[in-house]
């Protein structure tokens, strides 16, 4: 039985935690940690060609520059690492696969002397034909990134083609698809594609790496949301006992899923363990432009989807095609291919199933985690098909939607059954908030005003061991820190914990405090990513509480001589209304009660708490499918109010309406800040982001002048944000994600909203005032549909696509 | 390259540093220990460095240090008085307009400067002042709404201290 009182436990509005330190500015990143002059500082030389042999690297006039010690290169450090597929070397040995590789790294006495001397490191290759379309290196295999495909480990979820351009590729097989079609009354076949986008953190990334000479252990401070698996990754790369690599991880400024796993701390390390410099520091900044040329980046996404409709407007069947560009590394990539896979019937219940989703290795920088992992892509492309179909059958696109809905107990395409949800609560109520069907006139003079819908559907694609653990500790005036080793990385996981531990001991919020990630002191956590901390480490953190809850209710059962149910907690003080106590928590929570038999008990009281997901079963590799494959599905629907110009091709969003079935929100200050920034997120990368190379790979976006992210005059003049709470029945209060579903909808219903206002489809994201133009002057010319692939460059696309 | 010196107040602090011709403002304020600002781009894009540099917002990554010889300073440290925070910082963390923090001092010192000149700024004057701050978590909503709370507190028509519940 719970026996507590607070009033700032889940479900309340409190101040985050650390937020004041950030408003004052003290809170300290990594690039604010001090180490003093014993600090190196290392540099990276960078590959200027896409793909080519390395025939030399004469580094002799770097050696004779002021402060320099040393430079780096890829054979020094020949060490594979990745998180599934181990595809990447810190440093390119022998051949580099994009603009942008590091070829070397130059260590020196200061950040200055470091990059002043990458500039007489003289790089010599011999060039070879470089391939950039996802489609092309998939169907065409005539230039292989990774001709040691077959050599590389990887996790046995994952399924890499030897000899082919493909790193992994997932498959859903479910039902009879060919007879589905066959018997449609309606058949619809559509291609959208997005180009590689840039998480654009405003903290780009910081390592500092340092090896203790004697002893061997190293130590990592860095940018990362996922302490731990920076820990397994590195070890397993270097094959390195565990417990001799500690990464503390500061607070990080935004990950999105850039800091998801293993960034530039391999790279640091090639520096600190080397046998020249081992025992200094090195630290390693990557400036703003190296980010943009040579970081995770989200997928490029090409699809290809044929949906089959019955006579009563049903959905019968989708056979998908989905080619993931993951540029040179699937290390991470791999997976968001999968994510897409599980999900492939969207939010509809979709009794026939046919998905083929590639990660596909290109000569570009590499894909991988993205806030959404694979979801934003695919429904940019499917929410627009269907709103396609409704269009053509006649039926409204809210009806369309809501009479296919993925209802409870009916099945994904993994076979998995639905649990109970609210969507079609939040399609009426988005419906309703923007007035969805009402054609109105723009408020802009010359302007064109449409309004769209789109669902959003995402479930953590995690491993099905992925664990969180976490440590309660009771002090001796009765505050409570907690050692939980999420990244707080702005989206307020730490307000969240300290919110369950006040709901779970009945201590007040303030009196909690919740530290950043150091694998010295933190038990285990997977991964920060996914939306998964509050539902995964809340489940840690409550039964850790829960635990600590019960031994103090013991001592004071005892001490007191009352039976357990008669205690409670109330704001911080423990009392007994039926014996008329009421004492405060105090040292005898570290040092023992005495107990009335003049014996002491108890000592130092902790909580601990550990989680693994229970039931979840890999789906068959074959057919993809599965009881249940993944946790959970948060569903939600945007509606989106927008005018376009049509003489410059500008769109400006007047409102949003987002809704999500969050299960329960246990800080609603965050779930409200996480809709509201994931739809801006969402809308900038519908109307302006794109990772722009030439046609010789060199990326034409390499810093925020020409990669263009929402700003404040972007921002939508209104977000009408809300949430229902459907419980979920494995989560420690019913509470389901929502960090990453505020991302996935915004696109596609700006993109059907352009439809309604203009009569014209763009088939190609982003929806940029240029392509919104010329898309218009097409429509002129009587076009209805408007494509332009980021490879137009590439003659030999067309005839690819072809033959798909 | 040789060592110059350079004269500056930060944050009422009179104090002299040494640095090369190359070095930005940035750079000398964070070697001093001034790390609330941050090396978000360091081309004038992001404004995560922005300091009030003789009463004018500036992107301290544009500046040398040099160029400010003589300047008084105020970044976002200077503007916690005898441990209370300023009505901005304040209305920044009751609106839930800080996220990661990375832009936030920026944020805090660019509304500082619109509302030393316009007290009570229209929306459109917000977004305006704002513009060359990039917050990529936030969405921006709850940055305006920080702004005007600001701008009211300031002016005695708000308290400033509760997390904003308008759900």
């Amino acid at each position: 039985m719970k026996t507590i009182k607070t009033k700032t436990g889940i479900g309340k509005w409190m101040p985050r935690k650390y937020d004041l330190e950030k408003a004052e500015g003290t809170l300290q990143f990594a690039d604010d940690l001090r180490f003093g002059p014993e600090l190196l500082h290392a540099a990276v030389v960078r590959s200027s060609v896409a793909h080519g042999e390395i025939l030399k690297i004469d580094y002799c006039e770097a050696l004779k520059m002021p402060g320099v010690l040393k430079v780096i290169v890829g054979e020094d450090f020949p060490h594979h690492f990745g998180l599934y597929l181990k595809d990447r070397t810190p440093m390119a040995i022998g051949r580099t696969r994009y603009v942008g590789e590091p070829v070397a790294l130059v260590v020196a006495e200061t950040e200055e002397d470091a990059k002043e001397a990458v500039k007489k490191v003289k790089v010599t290759y011999k060039e070879l034909e470089p391939v950039f379309d996802p489609v092309k290196a998939a169907t065409t295999n005539s230039v292989l990134v990774h001709p040691d495909l077959h050599k590389y480990e990887h996790v046995d979820f994952i399924t890499p083609q030897p000899n082919t351009n493909i790193a992994n590729w997932f498959r859903i097989r479910k039902g009879d698809t060919e007879a589905a079609f066959k018997n449609a009354a309606h058949v619809f076949e559509e291609t959208i594609t997005c180009p590689q986008i840039a998480h654009s953190f405003i903290e780009t990334f910081c390592s500092i790496c340092k090896q203790d000479p004697g002893s061997g252990e190293i130590t990592i401070w860095t940018s990362a949301q996922s302490a731990f698996t920076v820990r397994d990754i590195i070890a397993k790369g270097i094959n390195y006992p565990l417990h001799k690599i500690r990464v503390i991880a500061p607070p990080i400024g935004g990950g999105f899923g850039g800091k998801a796993g293993m960034t530039v701390e391999a790279l640091c390390l090639a520096a600190a363990m080397d046998e020249d410099l081992k025992g200094r520091p090195v630290k390693l900044f990557i400036p703003r432009e190296e980010v943009l040329l040579s970081s995770w980046v989200r997928q490029g996404f090409v699809a290809r989807i044929e949906l089959a409709v019955d006579e009563d407007g049903l959905m019968q069947g989708i056979r998908n095609t989905f080619w993931f560009d993951t540029g040179i590394s699937a290390e991470y990539g791999a997976n968001p291919v999968r994510s897409a896979g599980y999900t492939s019937m969207g939010a509809y219940n979709i009794p026939n199933v046919w998905s083929d989703c590639y990660a596909v290795y290109t000569n570009k920088p590499f894909g991988g985690a993205y806030r959404g992992f694979g979801l934003p892509e695919l429904m940019s492309a499917l929410e627009v098909v269907v709103d396609i179909v409704a269009h053509k059958l006649k039926i409204d696109p809210v009806e369309f939607r809501k009479k296919n809905l993925l209802m409870k107990g009916q099945t994904t395409c993994t076979g998995m059954p639905m649990h109970d949800h609210a969507l079609d609560k939040i399609i009426d109520k988005v419906a309703k908030s923007i007035d969805v069907l009402k054609e109105e006139p723009a408020t802009r003079k010359g302007w064109k005003r449409g309004k769209g819908i789109a669902l959003a559907i995402k479930a953590p694609a995690i491993p099905a061991d992925a664990s969180s653990s976490a440590i309660v500790k009771l002090n001796g005036d009765g505050t409570v820190e907690v050692l939980a080793a999420t990244m707080d990385m702005g989206q307020g996981t730490y307000s969240a914990f300290a919110q369950i531990v006040s709901e779970e001991l009945g201590i007040p919020y303030d009196w909690i405090k919740v530290y950043y990630p150091d694998t010295q002191s933190h038990p285990y956590d997977w991964q920060t990513v996914a939306s998964r901390s509050c539902w995964s480490m809340g489940m840690a953190v409550k039964r850790a509480a829960s635990e600590l809850r019960e031994k103090l209710l013991a001592l004071f059962s005892e001490y007191w001589q009352t039976p357990v149910e008669t205690i409670s907690i109330e704001y911080g003080v423990v009392k007994c209304h039926k014996l008329g106590k009421s004492e405060r928590i105090d040292e005898r929570v570290q040092n023992g009660f005495k107990m009335p038999d003049g014996i002491l008990k108890g000592g130092p009281i902790i909580g601990s708490g550990s989680f693994t997901p229970p039931d979840l079963i890999y789906p068959d590799p074959d057919t993809g499918q599965s009881p249940k494959s993944v946790v959970h599905f948060t569903l939600g629907a945007v509606g989106i109010d927008m005018e376009v110009d049509p003489g410059t091709g500008r769109i400006v969003i007047n409102k949003v309406c987002a809704g999500y079935d969050v299960g329960k929100a246990i800080t609603p200050i965050n779930v409200k800040g996480q809709i509201e920034g994931g739809t801006v997120q969402g809308l900038s990368a519908c109307l302006m982001e794109a990772m722009t190379y030439d046609e010789y790979g060199r990326l034409l976006t390499p810093d925020f002048t020409d990669y263009k992210i929402a700003t404040i005059k972007d921002a939508p003049g209104e977000i009408d944000a809300f949430w229902e709470e459907t419980p979920e029945e494995i989560s420690p209060y019913g509470n389901r994600g929502v960090g990453e579903h505020s991302m996935i909808a915004p696109a596609p219903a700006t993109n059907n909203a352009l439809f309604r206002a203009t009569g014209m489809r763009i088939h190609s994201y982003p929806l940029s005032r240029e392509r919104v133009y010329k898309a218009l002057k097409a429509k002129e010319k009587g076009e209805t549909d408007f494509w332009e692939w980021p490879y137009a460059l590439d003659l030999a696309y067309e005839r690819a696509k072809k033959e798909w | 390259m040789k060592d110059k010196y350079v004269t500056l107040t930060i944050n009422g602090r009179k104090t002299t540093r040494v640095v090369e011709d190359r070095t930005t403002l940035l750079t000398a304020l964070r070697e001093y220990g001034v790390t609330s600002l941050k090396r978000g781009c360091e081309e004038g894009e992001c404004g995560a460095c922005t300091v009030i540099m003789n009463g004018l917002p500036q992107k301290s990554c544009l500046i040398l240090a040099r160029e400010a010889e003589g300047a008084e300073i105020l970044t976002v440290e200077g503007l916690v008085e005898k441990g209370r925070l300023h009505p901005i910082q304040q209305a920044f963390i009751d609106e839930g307009a800080i996220q990661c923090g990375y832009c936030t001092p920026g944020m805090v010192m660019t509304t500082y400067a619109l509302l030393s000149k316009n007290p009570s700024p229209e929306e459109e004057e917000i977004r305006e002042a704002l513009s060359g701050n990039i917050c990529r978590c936030t969405g921006y909503l709850s940055i305006i709404r920080a702004v005007k709370k600001s701008a009211d507190i300031l002016s005695g028509k708000a308290k400033g201290g509760e997390a904003c519940e308008d759900y």
